[in-house]
């Protein structure tokens, strides 16, 4: 049996990249001119702007031939944000993924999914860190302690385990009772603030360093990448290609793509649907806490509400790429990510998510599906 | 009325969707084994939900539903399944972001040994599913999504069928195919329960009909029968052609 992508998905995934970048580049000109208008940036922004007008055929020629003399360490600039985008599109890919086969196979917006970003970084730095900590409602105060990998591995098992735990008391019995889709998402919504807060109250308000070792940095020529960001790169490649290997090439993840289909047809075809929903509620868990513990090594450092200030940039992904489309996760990811980290190129790093709603807004008026939703025929 | 013994019989349904609202008021059907039964009635009597409440997809609230000897009154789909019903939707009856041959491998998702096996007799019965077994049912023709609905079904060789309007949607010439290939698959000795709109043409094929009134089986006969009959005729087949 062959079960591929086609390839005009691939191929438009990577006409809406380049249109996206082309956009960002275009918007971000447009942000700095009218950025001028303050006298201090002015002569700053001035220069902003022809760069930028040079840069929108730069920016999209990956090719670097093209590139004017004088304008080389431009390119680098460029490439360089390019480059970053991507890795926070990885990065950012690997929690909205989870966030898509929630929606998919149950209809759930899951507010609550930052959090469990948050919980893995977390969760990490409670087992790695050498200062002393302790467990809620415990009254003992210990060292941990453990290198990072085995920390982090029992972090992503903890955290699939809340996944399991989550569906099992709560998720499954709402569903077993029919409550509306709507109020299972404010419930995901109150499920996200209480977890903020226990989050918070465990691990405190500061950023918390998961390493303390000195990245080195590897340089590439036109972009230098940090040798963490690397293997993080490497290990969410690995990850997401895992998650393609499932739903592709197993029988359990095409019976995940049939239940995010239609459950009620497949559990008349003899699928357990709420088994493949349950999994999935593991899976997606296990994977925004390997998420949140690459995040937090990108970053440097994880706070208690990394993921409630990523869970924006999730939706924009998850519903640019075509709501609960697993692939579209991905694009959308990889969209957004090189969007937001362009756009820190002409506009402030505070601009990050009004970026992100202009180019889902932006496609959505032309895609409404989304860049991998099909619109299905009728009859 | 053929003296097989009894494989399906339902006794007196009460089922809806909704607490309190009773679609189906008094359902009751005895079928046996190998026959072909047709289930006609208005729009909204509760066809789709006597088929579906029977594979356990509406709540049965009072009532039995066996299958020859066990009591599978509100029993899971998949476990149904598993004891040899197979069903066919009226609507949304395939996995459009599956290719054929996944949305068939769904079909025998509890015995993938099945998979194989099966596909032969497909080939036999659908031998154009198999030249486009690696398309997306998505993008389908409706008649080509409904035989990919029926083969689904039978992966797992029910030895019931339940088809909600397989013929609905489709052209005159399709429908026909329909028709015969329901008839073909009831020869092979699967017991089919078939709903259907069009009225007159179900009853030809049919060994017995029921005819469902507002959430009632109001009466039954053999298909000719019915087709005789100046009430049904009146009601049902008056203004439908052929
Ligand atoms: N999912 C549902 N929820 C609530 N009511 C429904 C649902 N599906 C059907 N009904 C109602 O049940 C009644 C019978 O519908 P149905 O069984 O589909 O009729 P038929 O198949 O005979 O046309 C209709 O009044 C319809 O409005
Ligand atoms: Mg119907």
């Amino acid at each position: 049996m062959t079960n591929r992508i086609d390839r005009r998905v691939v191929l438009r995934a990577l006409i809406v990249l380049v249109v996206a970048a082309a956009a960002v580049t275009f918007l971000g000109s447009l942000g700095s001119s009218a950025v001028a208008s303050t006298p201090e940036v002015a002569s700053y922004a001035a220069g902003a702007t022809s760069d930028a007008t040079a840069g929108i055929t730069q920016a999209n020629t990956i090719h670097a031939e093209a590139v004017s003399d004088d304008g080389s360490t431009e390119t680098n600039r460029y490439l360089q944000q390019f480059v970053n985008g991507i890795v926070f599109g990885l990065l950012l890919a690997l929690a909205s993924v989870g966030l898509s086969l929630i929606y998919g196979t149950t209809g759930l917006s899951n507010f609550a999914h930052g959090e469990q970003v948050s919980l893995g970084a977390l969760l990490t730095f409670f087992f790695t860190t050498q200062q002393t900590v302790s467990i809620p409602f415990v009254p003992v105060e210990f060292t941990i302690g453990w290198p990072l990998i085995p920390s982090a591995l029992v972090a992503i098992v903890l955290a699939a385990g809340t996944g399991w735990l989550q569906d099992r008391f709560l998720w499954s019995p709402l569903r077993r009772r029919r409550v509306s889709i709507v109020q299972q998402m404010i419930v995901s919504i109150g499920l996200s603030l209480a977890l903020l807060n226990f989050i918070q109250w465990w691990f405190g308000a500061e950023r918390q360093r998961l390493s303390t070792s000195i990245d080195t940095r590897i340089d590439f020529g036109m972009f230098e990448v940090g040798q963490s960001t690397l293997w993080s790169v490497s290990i969410s490649v690995i990850c997401l290609g895992a998650v393609a290997f499932f739903l592709l090439k197993t029988r359990t993840g095409r019976a995940t793509r049939a239940v995010s289909d239609n459950p009620a047809l497949a559990s008349a075809s003899g699928i357990r649907v709420e088994r493949v929903i349950r999994l999935v509620w593991i899976m997606a868990t296990g994977l925004a806490a390997i998420g949140g513990i690459l995040l937090a090594i990108y970053d440097n450092a994880a706070a208690f509400d990394v993921g409630a200030r990523l869970l924006l940039l999730m939706f924009a992904a998850v519903t640019l790429g075509g709501l609960g489309q697993a692939f579209g996760a991905l694009v959308g990811s990889l969209v957004i990510g090189v969007a937001v980290e362009m756009s820190t190129l002409w506009l402030g790093t505070d601009l990050k998510y009004a970026v992100a709603l202009a180019i889902l807004i932006l496609v959505l008026l032309v895609r409404p599906q989304g860049i991998l939703g099909r619109a299905e025929r009728v009859g | 009325m053929s003296d097989a013994p009894v494989i399906v019989h339902a006794d007196d349904l009460y089922a809806g969707y909704l607490p309190g609202i009773d679609i189906l008021n008094g359902c009751s059907m005895e079928v046996r084994e190998g026959e072909l039964i047709g289930i006609i009635g208005p729009n909204g009597a509760g066809k789709s939900t006597f088929l579906k409440s029977l594979f356990g997809l509406v709540p049965i609230r009072t009532g039995t539903v066996k299958l020859g000897e066990e009591d599978i009154t509100n029993k899971r789909a998949d476990d149904l399944v598993k004891r040899g019903i197979g069903f066919v939707p009226q609507n949304n009856n395939v996995f459009p972001s599956l290719t054929v041959a996944e949305n068939l491998e769904m079909g025998a998702y509890q015995r993938p040994k099945m998979f194989k096996e099966q596909m032969g007799r497909i080939g036999e019965l659908f031998p154009k599913l198999i030249e486009r077994k690696d398309q997306r049912a998505g993008s389908l023709s409706g008649g080509e999504r409904q035989m990919v609905a029926m083969a689904r079904a039978l992966m797992m060789n029910p030895s019931v069928l339940l088809l909600d309007e397989p013929s609905a949607g489709l052209s005159p010439d399709r429908q026909d195919e329909t028709f015969v290939r329901t008839r073909e698959i009831n020869k092979t000795g699967v017991t089919v329960i078939m709903v259907e709109q069009n009225a007159r043409r179900c009853l030809q094929i049919c060994d017995r009909g029921y005819v469902l009134d507002q959430g009632t089986t109001a009466y039954t006969a053999t298909g000719q029968e019915l087709l005789k009959d100046p009430k049904v005729i009146e009601l049902y087949l008056g203004t439908l052609g052929a």
